[in-house]
Parts: C-alpha cells; structure tokens; sequence
C-alpha cells in the first residue's frame, strides 16, 4: 500500500521533479500553513490566558475561519509530503506522535471555539472562563509539541 | 566574506554547534515555534491595520506584542546559532539574503510606523476604520514577514549551499 503510493505519478513528481514548485514549495506552504494555524492559535490562546483583555473574545472569531483554511492547506500539503515518501514516513513512530498532537489539538480548538460562543461575553475587561484557561495552556503545548514532532521526523 | 566565513568555522563555539547533534534540530524546532508567534501575532495586528478585526480597538490588537517580540528574539538567537554553525550554507545563498533584505524591510517599516503613523492610529477605536497609511504600513509588514518565512524555508533549496 505505501510503496504503491509512493510510485504514484504524482509522489514521483513530488519526491523527483527538480522544479522549485515540487517538494520545495509544497514544503513552504505547509510552514505557512503551520505558521497560521498555531499564530492564530496562539492569539486565542494568549487572550483566553488574561492578555489582551481588552479585546472580547467574540471579537476573535474571524480567527478560526482562518485557522480552517490554513489547516486544509496543511493537511492537503501533509498528504503530498506524506505520500512522496510514504513507506519511510509511514514507519516513522514520530510521524503519529504527530498525528496525535494535531488531533487532540484540533479537540482543543473545537472546544475553545464552542467556548467563546457560548460565552457571549459582555463588552469591556471580563476575566477568561478558567476551563478557558486550562484549554489554552494545553493547546499551546499540543500545537508547540506538534511542531516539534514534525521537525523531528527529518532527523529520528 | 570567505575569510570572515572561514575564521567563523574554526571558532570553538561554531565546532561545537556542528559536533552536538542536538544543538541543530533543537534550535530548528524552537525556530518554528518563534515563527508561528510572530506571524500569528504580528499577522492580526497588520489585520487590523488593514481593516479587519474592526470591532477591535488598535490599541488592543497591540497589547500580545511582547509575545511576537519574544518569538522574534527567539528566532533571532536560534537563527544566530545556524549561522555560526554552518556560515558557509548562507553566505553565498540568495535565498538568505532575500531573507535578510525582508526582515530588514519587516523592521525598517515597523520602525517608520511606530514613529510616524502609529501616534496617530492610537486614537483608533472599537468599530473605527484606520487611515490609508496605516493600512499600507500592515500590507508591507504581513507581506515582508511571510516573505521572511518563504525565502527561510527555501533555503535549502535554492543554490548549492546545503
């Protein structure tokens, strides 16, 4: 099943074609795609933590739309890379490490975000919900432990 | 520059950056996580500027900063470390030195907001529209810094270096 995948057409092109607009740009988008999800991440994040507190969290909404589409370009960009090399990655036990830490992470945000809406907080310096807190902490935690999954895969 | 590259290998503090297989992955892996900062950060407040996030006062959208400036002094210091480490794979790469021109750019725009318009996007509250030099000011910065993030990625693979 992997070594199939891998001699797919478009893994070939992925893995072989010297073009900057192969692997290297596919590559670049999923660190674009990265730097999205966990910044926007991270502003909600660090709102849901106390700073920023004159900013309503309703306000930050329009983030997790953002969050969505840049997860689709990573997860779209993560099949290719995966696929381009896929009986390698697929025996990577880091490569679920990973997987794992992006789908709890993922939970989190969902969580977060039924959080904010719930909430419906009044204008002006409200306090974050505790719950509130502790998924922030533990969503900055999952996603910096995804990136250093990720990282790790070209090297264990 | 070969000369200064080739002093810069032989120091003990560049040797010990290559021997210590950790070292590298480590500060790639704290690198990421400076970037994701920064951009998250640095990327709502230019969204603001440019007339999102309205209901969002200026001033607010400004006050996570210290959280973008500490992921750029993150990546400051472990972008420090490659360069110290393997000053050769850089000193003739373009990739890097477009890099270096967009931070340069990303910093030389931050400095001219921050004396000239920002006084006055200060006064920009909730539901307020910013001026049309403020919404200049976060197009070049979201688009110096995410420049920053591209030429950085493609490193590697742009030239011979690596």
């Amino acid at each position: 099943m992997m070594a199939w995948l891998e001699g797919t057409g478009l893994a070939t092109w992925v893995r072989e074609s010297p073009s900057l607009w192969a692997y290297p740009t596919i590559l670049t988008l999923h660190t674009v795609g990265l730097g999205i999800v966990v910044g926007a991440s991270a502003v909600v994040d660090f709102r849901l933590l106390g700073f920023a507190r004159r900013v309503r969290l309703i306000d930050l909404s329009p983030l997790f739309g953002m969050m969505a589409w840049a997860f689709l370009l990573n997860a779209t960009t993560g099949i290719l890379l995966f696929i381009a090399d896929a009986t390698t990655k697929s025996r990577q036990p880091v490569f679920y490490v990973k997987l794992s830490l992006i789908f709890v992470a993922l939970w989190c945000t969902f969580a977060t975000r039924r959080i904010i809406r719930e909430g419906n907080p009044a204008p002006g310096a409200e306090s974050a919900p505790s719950k509130g807190g502790r998924l922030a902490v533990l969503s900055l935690l999952l996603w910096a432990g995804a990136i250093t999954a990720g990282r790790l895969m070209a090297y264990l | 520059m070969d000369t200064f590259v080739t002093w810069l290998q032989a120091t003990r503090l560049s040797q010990a950056i290559v021997y210590n297989t950790w070292i590298w992955p480590a500060c790639e892996t704290l690198h990421f996580i400076g970037l994701a900062l920064v951009i998250g950060i640095v990327g709502f407040f230019d969204l603001r500027l440019i007339g999102f996030f309205r209901r969002v006062s200026v001033n607010a959208a400004r006050e996570l900063m210290p959280f973008a400036i500490a992921g750029f002094a993150l990546n400051l210091s472990t972008g420090l470390v490659f360069l110290i480490g393997h000053p050769e794979q850089y000193a003739h790469n373009i990739a890097f030195w477009y890099k270096v021109g967009s931070l340069a750019l990303a910093g030389l725009n931050a400095a001219i907001f921050e004396t000239w318009v920002g006084a006055r996007t200060v006064h920009v509250g909730a539901g307020d529209d910013t001026p049309l030099s403020a919404k200049a000011f976060g197009v070049v910065s979201i688009a110096a810094w995410f420049s920053v993030l591209v030429w950085g990625r493609m490193l590697p693979f742009v030239g011979n270096a690596f």
